[in-house]
């Protein structure tokens, strides 16, 4: 953008943005986690086009709203810098690359099932999705909870599951409840508001 | 009928967890009750998911719409799972300001993030019966000495997922 001497950083164009986003939804691998450092790099340090604590802000609302991190980063980022537009270019650049990818998997999968070899290798695939489901679930643990009481509601939503056989949603309804009685009780006794 | 239910399922799962591996437990659920998949294909899917960029939620929308009713349920599923990214991401976008210090989705997610890891582990667990245990009883040991190799890499070692994952399908090619 050669020399730019005005101190508002320029709007990047909506093109721009788009390319950028296709660029992200072809490199991010294992969920969202590599896409804020990403970010960081291309527009609070390259571009200067956010600073870093508005970033930081975007991110935490965006993992405090139900639904998959990285659209709802997409989202808010690209409405911070250019209005709806923006919001729905990032959007579906970023939707864009593992969709049509996904689309290609979808139509040949009956065709790898069906040769010897790949069910081979694909059982073999199969005995490591145990493993890496504990290491994902693991992971999310490391400071996910405020409470303590938390772990609680976790060991009672594996119990409806695994031994009531209740219905997904119905339990995540009463984790909600639950959540809601103990972020009550705590804000009640004045602990843990750490802000 | 298949288009509205699939839109519907992932609107669903889209609005009850919080993005990756906290959604397989769902999608898992709406596959075998819809009778949409076997347990082996959302096996397979989160393996394929784990191999590809994206975020694990939208790979298995967008797989499952595919093979359940082609390229327009692929769009239904996919757009279902990413619709509280444009309705409460522009909730939020609109007054930012008033939800950067609100507490009410705070207290929304405090149960929501507890309860959806107690259903990955649920889901772990069936899983693990399914995949580690024959049909006609005893163990399927190939499979069972794979995931506990695959453990102790990821756990003891952190080996990458992506790595992991073509070991274990070198060790499928070789013993099965």
């Amino acid at each position: 953008m050669g020399a730019d001497n005005t101190n508002t950083a320029e709007k990047p164009r909506l093109l721009r943005l788009f390319i950028d986003f296709i660029g992200f939804g072809l490199t991010t691998f294992g969920g969202g986690w590599s896409l804020i450092p990403q970010m960081q790099e291309l527009y609070v340090e390259k571009r200067q086009n956010i600073a870093q604590a508005e970033l930081l802000d975007l991110t935490s609302v965006a993992r405090s709203l139900p639904g998959m991190v990285v659209t709802n980063i997409s989202f808010l980022f690209g409405y911070h810098l250019r209005g709806l537009a923006g919001a729905f270019v990032c959007l579906t650049g970023i939707v864009l690359p593992p969709v049509l990818l996904m689309l290609l998997l979808a139509c040949c999968y009956d065709i790898f099932c069906a040769n010897p070899q790949v069910f081979a290798a694909l059982q073999g695939i199969r005995a490591a999705v145990v493993p890496i489901i504990l290491s994902a679930a693991l992971a999310l643990l490391k400071g996910a909870f405020r409470y303590p009481l938390c772990y609680a509601v976790l060991a009672l939503s594996f119990l409806l599951y695994s031994f009531v056989g209740l219905n997904c949603f119905l339990i995540i309804v009463i984790g909600i409840l639950c959540g809601l009685l103990i972020s009550w009780y705590y804000f009640k006794h004045g602990a843990g508001e750490a802000k | 009928m298949a288009l509205p239910e699939l839109f519907l399922s992932f609107l669903l799962i889209g609005f009850t967890s919080f993005g990756g591996t906290s959604m397989i437990p769902l999608v898992n659920g709406e596959m075998l009750s819809h009778g949409w998949m076997t347990a082996e294909q959302v096996a397979d899917i989160v393996a394929i998911a784990e191999m590809t960029p994206g975020p694990l939620g939208l790979n298995c929308a967008t797989f499952a719409g595919m093979r359940v009713a082609g390229l327009g349920g692929a769009l239904a599923a996919s757009l279902g799972v990413v619709f509280p990214s444009f309705s409460l991401c522009l909730l939020a976008a609109v007054c930012f300001e008033a939800f950067k210090s609100s507490r009410i989705m705070e207290w929304l997610m405090t149960g929501v993030r507890p309860a959806c890891i107690g259903l990955v582990f649920g889901v772990m667990f069936a899983m693990a019966l399914s995949t580690y245990l024959a049909p006609e009883g005893g163990v399927e040991l190939t499979s069972l000495l794979i995931g506990l190799l695959d453990g102790v890499l990821l756990l003891r070692f952190k080996v990458g997922v992506p790595a992991v994952i073509i070991l274990s399908a070198v060790l499928g090619l070789l013993f099965f």
